[in-house]
C-alpha cells in the first residue's frame, strides 16, 4: 500500500499509525488502545507490546486500515528514515490544507 | 459532445449501486482492505498518503458547464474546496471520505460522469488534443474516435484484467499535443486516397523504463481500427508479463520481442481476427458517433477583431495574455483560450470550486458550452469569439486565472508528489513553486519563450519528467529529498527522452540551477525565435550541463 516500510528493531520506540477506514484520515494509536487524530497523543511502544498492539490494530479492519509501525523517539517525536513522509501525514492531519489552493507549506 | 443513451445511464447507475454496497460492507468490516482494494480501484478510489483520493474520468478531457459545476460542488461539499486536474485529462479529489464516495458517484452519474477506467489494469481514459475540433492545424476532429474507443474498451470482458494499465492517445494534428509517442498505443489520424485511417504507434511510455513508441503500422483504415486494437491487446494480454509489475507494460513486451517479431504477431492476430470475427464498424454507426461532435454554429466574423485590437493597445497585461494563451481556431474570428491553472504560488493543476464555476459560466456565456482539460493540467475554452476576449480576460483576472504562461516555463506539469502520493519519494509541488518564483516576471518569462518543465516526485513519472525540455525527478537518498535534472525531453511529434545530466541536487539548489540553464540558453540562442529545445539540440547537452552545475 505504501512505499517500502523500514523494519524497526524491537527496542526501537514506535507508534502505530493507520488510516481511519470511513474517512481515510490519519490516526495514531493511543496508549489506552483508542485512536486519535492528534499526533501529540500517540502512544509509544517497544518490544513485544508493540507487536501485540500492531496485531490488535490489524484486527480492527472496519475501523482502521493498514496499520503499521512509525518510528518515534521515546517522547513521541517522529524520527528515522520516514521522518519526512510521516511529518507530512501529521501536518496535513492538522488541516495543513484547509481549503483553497494556496502556497504550499513545508512540513 | 457525446450524450449518454439508456444503456450508458443504466450501466453507470448500476455501478454506483454496486459500489455503495461494497463500501457498506467495507465499513461494517464484512470485507477486508485486501478484498476491497481491487473493488475500490475499479471505481477510481485510491488510499493515498493521508486520505482517500477519488479520480473522476473526463473522457478525452471534455466537459460541459453542468459537469464542471458538479465537480465544483463535489470540491465544496465533499473535499476541501478544490480539485486537481491530471495529465490524463481527469480530475482528482484528495480528501474525500470513503463513506461519502457512493453519494459523490451518484451525483456525478446524474450529469453523465463516473470514475470507471481511472485506475486498475484496464484501458484507461483515452486522451487527445485539447484543441480537438477547433485547431486550425488538425486534419479531422479526433474526439469521435476517442468516444468509439471508449465505448469499445469500457468493460471489455477480454481486457478487464490486463498485465498492467493501458493508455491510448489520439491526435489528428501534425503538431502532436497529445503526446502519442509516449503512450501504450498512440493513434495519429491520417488520410490516404480519400480514406481516413490511423498511423499506429505502440509501446511508448514513461515510468521507470521510458520508451518512445514503435511505429507498427503506417495506415489502418478507420473501419478496421477496432480489429487492429484488439490484435494489439490480445498479443499483449497473452504475452505481457504478469510476474513482475515493473516489467508488465506493453513497452517491455515490444522491447523483449523486438519490433519485427512484435509486429509480426500483431499482424498475424489481426489477420486471424479479420478472417473469423471481424468487427468492422458500420459507416452509419461511425456517422452516428460523429454527429455528437458536430462543430458549434459559429457566426461569421472578420478575422481581425477591432475590439480585441483596441483592448490590446490599452492593456499591456491583456495583450501579453492574448499573445500567449490563445491558439488559432479553424474559423476566422475565433480562438481557443487556455485558462492557465499555473498562477505563481499555486499547486499546478489545482482549481477551486469558485474558479471551476467561473469557467463553467464563461463557457456557457462565451464558449458554446465546451470546456477541455489539457494534459498539461490547464482548462481550455476551445471556441471563443475574439470580440469576447477582453470580457473573458477580465473575469479570469478577477478570479486569479489570468496567468499568461501557456507552454512557458511556469506552466509546469507537476505530479502531486509526496505532499499527497503514497508512492512518491519526494515533494514535487514545493520545488516547482520555488522554480516558478524565479520566473514570475511576465516580461522575463515571455522573453524566454516556449519551455516545458515537467516535475515528478518519483520514478513512476506521473509528472512526465522524461519528456520535459527540462525534467525534474525527485528521489530519496537516506530519507532526504534530492532532485535529478534531465535535459532534452519532448512529447511532441519529435518525441525524445531527456537524459539525466549529473548528480542530484538538494531542493534549494534546483531553482538556481534551472535559472543558470535558462540564462545560458538566452545567451546562446541565435534569436528569440530559436526555442530552448532547439538551442539545446543544436549545441548538445554538455554546455547546458556545465551551466547547470556551474555554481555548485
Amino acid at each position: 500500500m505504501t512505499s517500502v516500510r523500514p523494519k524497526l528493531k524491537p527496542e526501537t520506540p514506535k507508534s502505530v499509525t493507520a488510516w481511519e477506514t470511513a474517512t481515510g484520515r490519519t490516526v495514531w494509536l493511543k496508549a489506552d488502545g483508542s485512536w486519535t487524530e492528534d499526533i501529540t497523543q500517540l502512544g509509544v511502544f517497544t518490544g513485544e507490546e508493540a507487536e501485540e498492539r500492531l496485531a490488535a490494530a490489524a484486527r480492527q479492519e472496519g475501523l482502521v486500515t493498514d496499520p503499521y509501525f512509525m518510528e518515534v523517539t521515546a517522547d513521541g517525536q517522529i524520527t528515522g528514515r520516514e521522518t519526512l513522509r510521516e511529518s507530512l501525514r501529521a501536518h496535513y492531519s492538522e488541516g495543513g490544507f484547509d481549503g483553497a489552493p494556496r502556497e504550499q507549506e513545508t512540513a | 459532445m457525446y450524450r449518454y443513451d439508456q444503456f450508458d445511464a443504466r450501466i453507470v447507475a448500476e455501478r454506483v449501486a454496486q459500489f455503495r454496497g461494497q463500501v457498506a460492507r467495507r465499513l461494517s468490516g464484512d470485507i477486508l482492505e485486501d478484498e476491497f482494494k481491487p473493488l475500490r480501484l475499479q471505481n477510481g478510489v485510491y488510499l493515498q498518503l493521508h486520505a482517500y483520493m477519488l479520480r473522476i474520468a473526463i473522457p478525452y478531457g471534455q466537459l460541459n458547464p453542468v459537469q464542471l459545476r458538479r465537480l465544483a460542488e463535489v470540491a465544496r461539499d465533499y473535499d476541501r474546496g478544490f480539485g486537481h486536474f491530471t495529465t490524463r485529462q481527469n480530475i482528482q479529489f484528495n480528501w474525500v471520505a470513503l463513506k461519502d464516495i457512493p453519494d459523490v458517484l451518484e451525483k456525478l452519474a446524474e450529469v453523465e460522469m463516473h470514475a470507471i477506467q481511472t485506475s486498475g489494469n484496464c484501458i484507461r481514459n483515452t486522451t487527445t488534443d485539447h484543441f480537438a475540433g477547433a485547431a486550425q492545424d488538425e486534419l479531422l476532429d479526433p474526439r469521435p474516435w476517442c468516444e468509439i474507443i471508449r465505448q469499445w474498451s469500457t468493460f471489455h470482458p477480454e481486457f478487464a484484467f490486463l498485465p498492467r494499465k493501458f493508455k491510448i492517445a489520439v491526435t489528428a494534428a501534425e503538431h502532436d499535443r497529445a503526446a502519442i509517442r509516449v503512450h501504450d498505443v498512440g493513434l495519429h489520424i491520417r488520410q490516404q486516397d480519400g480514406i481516413t485511417g490511423f498511423e499506429v504507434w505502440v509501446g511508448g511510455g514513461q515510468g521507470r523504463t521510458p520508451v518512445i513508441a514503435t511505429l507498427v503500422n503506417p495506415f489502418v483504415p478507420e473501419s478496421q481500427i477496432l480489429d487492429y486494437l484488439e490484435a494489439i491487446m490480445r498479443v499483449y494480454n497473452r504475452y505481457g508479463r504478469r510476474d513482475n509489475k515493473y516489467k508488465a507494460r506493453i513497452k517491455i513486451l515490444v522491447t523483449e520481442l523486438g519490433e519485427a517479431e512484435y509486429i509480426r504477431q500483431v499482424e498475424e492476430e489481426f489477420a486471424a481476427q479479420r478472417a473469423h470475427e471481424k468487427i468492422d464498424m458500420p459507416a452509419d454507426e461511425i456517422a452516428r458517433i460523429h454527429a455528437y461532435f458536430a462543430p458549434p454554429e459559429l457566426a461569421e466574423k472578420p478575422a481581425i477583431s477591432q475590439t480585441l485590437e483596441a483592448a490590446k493597445v490599452s492593456d499591456p497585461a491583456f495583450a501579453r495574455w492574448a499573445r500567449i494563451n490563445l491558439h488559432p481556431h479553424k474559423v476566422p474570428g475565433y480562438a481557443s483560450v487556455t485558462v492557465s491553472l499555473k498562477p505563481i504560488g499555486i499547486a499546478p493543476g489545482d482549481a477551486t470550486d469558485t474558479q471551476m464555476e467561473l469557467v463553467a459560466d464563461l463557457a456557457e456565456k462565451f464558449g458554446h458550452g465546451d470546456i477541455r482539460v489539457s494534459h498539461a493540467q490547464n482548462l481550455i475554452l476551445p471556441h471563443v469569439a475574439l470580440d469576447d476576449l477582453p470580457e473573458i480576460y477580465a473575469a479570469l483576472h478577477a478570479a486569479g486565472l489570468s496567468a499568461a504562461n501557456e507552454s512557458r516555463i511556469t506552466d509546469m506539469i507537476v505530479c502531486p508528489g509526496l505532499d499527497y502520493c503514497n508512492l512518491a519519494n519526494a515533494r514535487s509541488i514545493p520545488v516547482s513553486l520555488e522554480v516558478q518564483k524565479l520566473f514570475a516576471d511576465p516580461a522575463y518569462e515571455e522573453d524566454i519563450g516556449r519551455l516545458h518543465i515537467n516535475v515528478s516526485g518519483c520514478i513512476n513519472a506521473c509528472g512526465h519528467h522524461h519528456v520535459g525540455h527540462i525534467g525534474i525527478l525527485g528521489v530519496d537518498k537516506k530519507g532526504e529529498e534530492f532532485y535529478q535534472i534531465l535535459l532534452g525531453g519532448r512529447a511532441d511529434e519529435k518525441a525524445a527522452l531527456g537524459t539525466i545530466v549529473g548528480p542530484g541536487l538538494k531542493a534549494e539548489q534546483v531553482p538556481g540551477a534551472i535559472h543558470r540553464v535558462v540564462e545560458f540558453y538566452r545567451a546562446k540562442r541565435t534569436s528569440k525565435d530559436e526555442k530552448f529545445i532547439d538551442t539545446l539540440e543544436r549545441l548538445g547537452h554538455q554546455p547546458f550541463q556545465e551551466a547547470l552545475y556551474a555554481a555548485d
